[in-house]
């Protein structure tokens, strides 16, 4: 009886219904949107400090870490065990690392190599979405290299282009051969772009002569935010020799920027809530609160105030489910639109690289669970309450007195 | 003549003793860094040297022919081990190349390379290019002298594109050659040592002809090279240090 009772409640004043149910479900909207969006930022810069070179975990020799020295090395198939065989493992790639000069013709300038297998490679980096020129490397490629665009500019080089590397070995001889320019990338990130060359992981190995060997393995999961603790999970599973970092520990300045970035998010985010919160609040309220005379009919008709209460909480629950349930609707799609099309604002803005992520100049949104179940939980909460004030005032008075009221 | 000016004019007779010796010294010592760091090319030298490294991971043994003129010009090529058989190096003026037959190509060191190890040894390619200007870069002091050596500290002049933060050499008296060079950074920490034997006459001339450089940082390693021939004053002209030649004539 107050089931239906209720229901013809909501349709008698369509007018005032279909405005308290727009404000909801405009205000749940774009909550959900601009959480998408801040979530995206996140994402983006976590990304690219991340997928343009670290990967969320590496494996390495201890301390290689700290001073990259070449005779750190370790053989990635005997010493890892089942650790890369984990479920959060999306991919993970071997790398062999040197330091040394890159030549073509009378241009030369100090390099970092990094020896890859190219199909792992792709897994971690995402260096093959930010090739401006060329291709990437494939498994098949004996001597490719793809370099940074400042350091292809600085040496003149275009793909087809032949380089020299020069660099000390393992053995103490003058390691030295030809690459063949396979592509140029861009990301971003000036130290990357201007001294970064992805080769062949075997050209490598043959020309520092640490044949089998690498010095890191650079892991990527599904759970980049958590890297930290999965990181200390996996070491207990590691020999001594070798020790795992997260991207917080690679990057500690990345994670204070992840940290600051997470208060300033919550502010913002906060004051968003506050602001839809108190407008449904306000529009459920006075929906409610302009019915204190009609209640007071209610209640001398014998209504009981018990029934009054749970009559308007009924109205609110179907009223604010089915506002949530439109703005959540609205607010996926509007997410899905900035996550798959999104603004570039390229035109405007430059890319910003700091703290080794760079931030893109683009809104961009990232569907996460959260950004849709908190503020709909959140918000079914506030119309409850703002329908339940003003239910629960007209319950308390005399009927005569609510009756009385304009 | 009174006391009192008997002392006075012996002070006067021993101010002007040491002043002058000051001013001597000051261009002696110049010039005595001059020939010490010039004792290897002399106007032009053909020698053949070998080098051991020797760090924490491996030892290499490497036999080395090389030619100079003056002071702006050397051509280096290794003979031996085979691997690397016909890599060289050509300094001329401020710039260095290196040669690599496997690839056989020329490469420029770019100048942020300069710091970087000459061969895989202890010595860089700075002190290929910038060793030579020494005498001209720093100011000489004589901090010792023995009836056998002189101490003499030498200190960047203020402007001075150098390396080192001071030089401290040790250098044999009677035959006019070092027996120890010690090498500081700008924060007066020992960076480098080099240690001077096996002095004979070569051309008419003493030197040392063995030499091993010491890398403070890295006990363990060093650095040998030892001249097995020196010839100096031979006919060699400017021409002779080119690119082409850097390749190699064989």
């Amino acid at each position: 009886m107050l089931y239906q009772l209720a229901l013809r409640n909501i349709w008698r004043n369509r007018r005032r219904t279909l405005l308290t149910l727009s404000a909801m479900i405009i205000s749940s909207a774009l909550l959900i949107l601009a959480l998408g969006i801040f979530s995206g930022m996140l994402h983006d810069m976590l990304a690219s400090a991340t997928e343009q070179y670290y990967g969320h975990m590496v494996i390495s020799a201890n301390g290689y870490q700290d001073d990259r020295d070449m005779f750190r090395h370790f053989s990635a198939e005997k010493s890892t065990g089942t650790v890369l065989e984990q479920d959060e493992i999306l991919g993970y790639s071997q790398r062999l690392r040197s330091f040394g000069l890159l030549s073509h013709q009378q241009n030369s300038s100090p390099s970092e190599i990094l020896g890859v297998l190219p199909l792992q490679e792709r897994t971690v980096t995402s260096l093959q979405n930010s090739l401006i020129d060329g291709n990437y490397l494939t498994d098949e490629d004996p001597n490719g290299a793809v370099l940074g665009s400042g350091l292809a500019r600085r040496l003149n080089v275009v793909p087809g282009d032949q380089l020299v590397f020069v660099t000390q070995a393992a053995d103490g001889s003058i390691g030295n051969d030809l690459l063949l320019v396979r592509g140029v990338f861009s990301t971003g990130d000036i130290g990357h772009d201007n001294a970064l060359v992805l080769v062949p992981l075997a050209w490598l190995q043959q020309v520092l002569v640490l044949p089998g060997q690498v010095h890191e393995i650079a892991v990527r999961t599904d759970q980049p935010l958590n890297a930290a603790e999965v990181a200390q999970q996996y070491r207990a599973h590691l020999p001594e020799t070798l020790e795992i970092f997260d991207w917080g520990a690679m990057l500690p300045e990345m994670r204070e920027v992840v940290a600051s970035y997470d208060v300033s998010r919550m502010i913002i985010v906060s004051i968003l809530y506050i602001a839809t919160g108190l407008g449904i609040l306000n529009t459920f309220f006075m929906a409610v609160m302009e019915r204190t005379r009609e209640l007071g009919v209610l209640m001398a008709l014998g209504m009981r105030p018990g029934q009054i209460r749970a009559m308007i909480l009924l109205e609110t629950t179907i009223m604010g489910s089915l506002g949530l349930l439109c703005g959540a609707v609205a607010g996926i799609a509007l997410s899905l639109y900035m996550a798959l099309v999104g603004v570039d604002l390229s035109g405007t803005l430059t890319p910003i690289t700091y703290a080794g992520g760079t931030i893109l100049p683009r809104l961009h949104a990232v569907i996460e669970p959260g950004n849709i179940l908190i503020p709909s939980v959140c918000l079914l909460f506030v119309s409850l309450l703002a329908g339940f004030l003003p239910a629960n005032r007209a319950a308390r008075m005399q009927p005569v007195v609510a009756i009385r009221e304009e | 003549m009174t006391i009192p000016s008997l002392i006075k004019a012996l002070l006067l007779t021993a101010l002007l003793l040491i002043g002058s010796t000051i001013a001597a010294s000051a261009i002696d010592l110049r010039e005595l860094i001059r020939t010490v760091e010039r004792q290897y090319t002399g106007q032009s030298s053909i020698s053949e040297v070998e080098m051991t490294v020797v760090t924490g991971h491996w030892e290499r043994h490497l036999k080395m022919e090389s030619w100079s003129l003056g002071r702006e010009r050397f051509l280096v090529r290794i003979l031996a081990p085979i691997k690397e058989k016909g890599v060289a190096t050509l300094k001329v003026e401020n710039e260095v190349w290196n040669y690599l037959p496997k690839v056989d190509r020329v490469i420029r060191i770019p100048p942020s390379m300069m710091g970087g190890a000459w061969m895989g040894s202890h010595i860089t390619n700075d002190d290929l290019v910038k060793a030579n200007h020494i005498d001209q870069d720093y100011d000489f002091t004589l901090l010792e002298e023995t009836s056998e050596s002189w101490r003499i500290e030498g200190l960047p002049k203020p402007d001075a594109p150098v390396i080192w933060g001071k030089i401290i050499y040790q250098i044999r008296k009677q035959q006019l050659v070092p027996s120890q060079v010690d090498y500081f950074d700008e924060e007066n920490i020992l960076v480098r040592r080099i240690l001077f034997d096996d002095v004979q006459v070569v051309s008419g001339r003493t030197i040392p002809l063995k030499m091993t450089v010491l890398p403070q940082e890295k006990p363990k390693e060093k650095t040998v090279m030892h001249y097995r021939k020196l010839q100096f004053d031979v006919d060699l002209r400017e021409d002779f240090f080119s690119l082409g030649n850097l390749k190699g004539r064989r």
